[in-house]
């Protein structure tokens, strides 16, 4: 990784930014920022009823010009009715990512610490509560590690022209057994092409474990925004070659901005389909170790999110689950708040 | 009982939340709420005189004015492109926020060198 980061901050070196624009924008140092969201959401999951609090606070350091620590937290407090029927709370709090980034050139940033899993598109963009347009995460979520302790380099860049930009991720994770930031041994990567004049995203992910019984994981995703309608099709599909099994979600989210209704336009309208499958020939003992990962499983969901702002969100969903045996209504309602504040002056040329 | 203790107490909660949302989007911009929340989709195709990907390449044949405009409209086709592919568009913060926050992105959504920095440019104006 070194090696190819030093070659490549060669090539860098001959574009140096000496125009008057890249002068302005070079003038303008970083400032260290707090943010993160904070959420409030009530869940009925099978008639069981749920209401959990949460915040999230992510800090960003930079550090001269190439340098960003990002260290990403979260506490909940989940309230649901016990076996002796009081409604009692669990906390849980753990350490999302703490990572350091180094911005060697154009091409290359290597990152360092505990990251997210560079696998597909919902563990690392869409995941943040103020972010998913569905608070339900997809069934494609548990099939492979999520969070990685080691090195990565990744980066983006035009591919000869500006309309083909290809991004890429290669990781490797040591093992740790900390029951908080726990992460398996494994290693991996995904690669991106992306059409900004289409607004059109294709790219496949692999993962390997190096442990147990190494499983590897690959997947595929897609993502399309078009540029005659306020629309966004996703879609992910993952499948690993131990007892997880395969899944696939397919989303849509369509924002009512069109409309002459001013109240309506803050309005986004949500839907996804996705499926389950299990692996073949799993035996009894590990069907029911496995849990909802042990049962094929179909689910539906519809819902709302409406803008007060760009930083306050109100959202509303319901999911029909089909599970041999055991079909399941899924609601889902609250609110969403992302804040940002700086750590420092935040004007210009400070 | 408990559960309707549980309820009242989400509802009541939630109430308290829409209000505080509600007063404080009274407060807000209307005019700047409307640009900012556009949809990604309203985005317009690249000008004809679009400048380069990458600003320090520019040609300075280029009125500066004319080329202020065409670097702000790049810069917002490469915002929405970018950025409006998985969230709103948040607000423009002061300069010294929005280098940290590209560069968070930059990291985290692969964004290119030369994206970067015409939204960075963009967000700034």
């Amino acid at each position: 990784m070194l090696l190819m980061a030093g070659s490549l901050q060669a090539q860098d070196v001959s574009n140096p930014g000496t125009s008057a624009v890249d002068v302005n924008l070079d003038q303008i140092k970083p400032v260290p920022i707090l943010t993160g969201s904070t959420a409030y959401f009530s869940r009925v999951t099978g008639g069981t009823y749920q209401d959990t609090p949460s915040v999230s606070p992510l800090l960003l350091l930079p550090m001269g010009d190439k340098w960003l620590l990002e260290a990403k937290g979260s506490y909940s407090d989940s309230f649901a009715k016990n076996a002796a029927g009081d409604f009692t709370g669990t906390n849980s709090y753990g350490l999302g990512y703490a990572q350091i980034d180094y911005i060697a050139n154009r091409f290359v940033t290597l990152t360092a610490g505990r990251f997210i899993t560079p696998f597909n598109i919902y563990g690392e963009r869409l995941a943040p509560n103020w972010i998913r347009p569905l608070q339900v995460a997809p069934l494609t979520s548990p099939l492979t590690s999520g969070s990685a302790l080691g090195g990565m380099m990744r980066g983006g860049f035009p591919a000869g022209t500006e309309n083909l930009n290809v991004t890429y991720a290669l990781y490797f994770s040591a093992n740790n057994t900390h029951h908080l930031l726990a992460t398996d041994r494994s290693t991996g990567g995904r690669v991106s092409f992306f059409l900004p004049q289409q607004r059109l995203e294709i790219g496949a992910s692999f993962q390997q474990v190096l442990q147990l019984d190494r499983p590897h994981a690959a997947g595929v995703f897609l993502e399309w925004q078009p540029n005659h309608a306020p629309l966004t099709l996703r879609s992910e599909y993952a499948r690993t070659s131990g007892t997880k099994g395969s899944s696939y979600w397919i989303e849509s989210v369509y924002r009512l901005s069109q409309i002459p209704i001013s109240t309506l336009r803050r309005l986004e309208l949500v839907g996804r389909g996705e499926q389950f499958f299990t692996a073949d020939d799993l035996s009894a003992s590990t069907i029911k170790k496995l849990g909802a990962l042990g049962k094929d499983t179909q689910e539906g969901d519809f819902g709302l999110n409406y803008y007060f702002r760009t930083d306050v969100r109100a959202s509303a969903s319901y999911g029909r689950q089909f599970v041999l045996g055991k079909d399941a209504n899924i609601w889902s309602f609250g609110m969403t708040y992302r804040f940002v504040m700086p750590l420092g002056p935040s004007g210009r040329n400070m | 009982m408990k559960i309707r203790s549980a309820t009242s107490a989400t509802l009541l909660t939630i109430a308290m939340f829409l209000a505080l949302a509600a007063a404080a989007n009274a407060g807000s911009n209307n005019s700047k709420d409307s640009a900012k929340d556009a949809p990604a989709a309203t985005a317009s195709a690249a000008p004809a005189n679009a400048p380069s990907a990458n600003p320090a390449s520019a040609t300075t044949a280029t009125a500066p004015a004319a080329q202020d405009e065409d670097f702000h409209l790049e810069g917002e086709r490469r915002f929405r492109s970018n950025c409006g592919r998985c969230h709103a568009a948040p607000v423009k913060f002061p300069p010294r926020m929005m280098a940290t926050i590209v560069r968070h992105m930059r990291v985290r959504a692969a964004i290119t060198n030369q994206d970067m920095r015409l939204i960075l440019r963009y967000m700034t104006e």
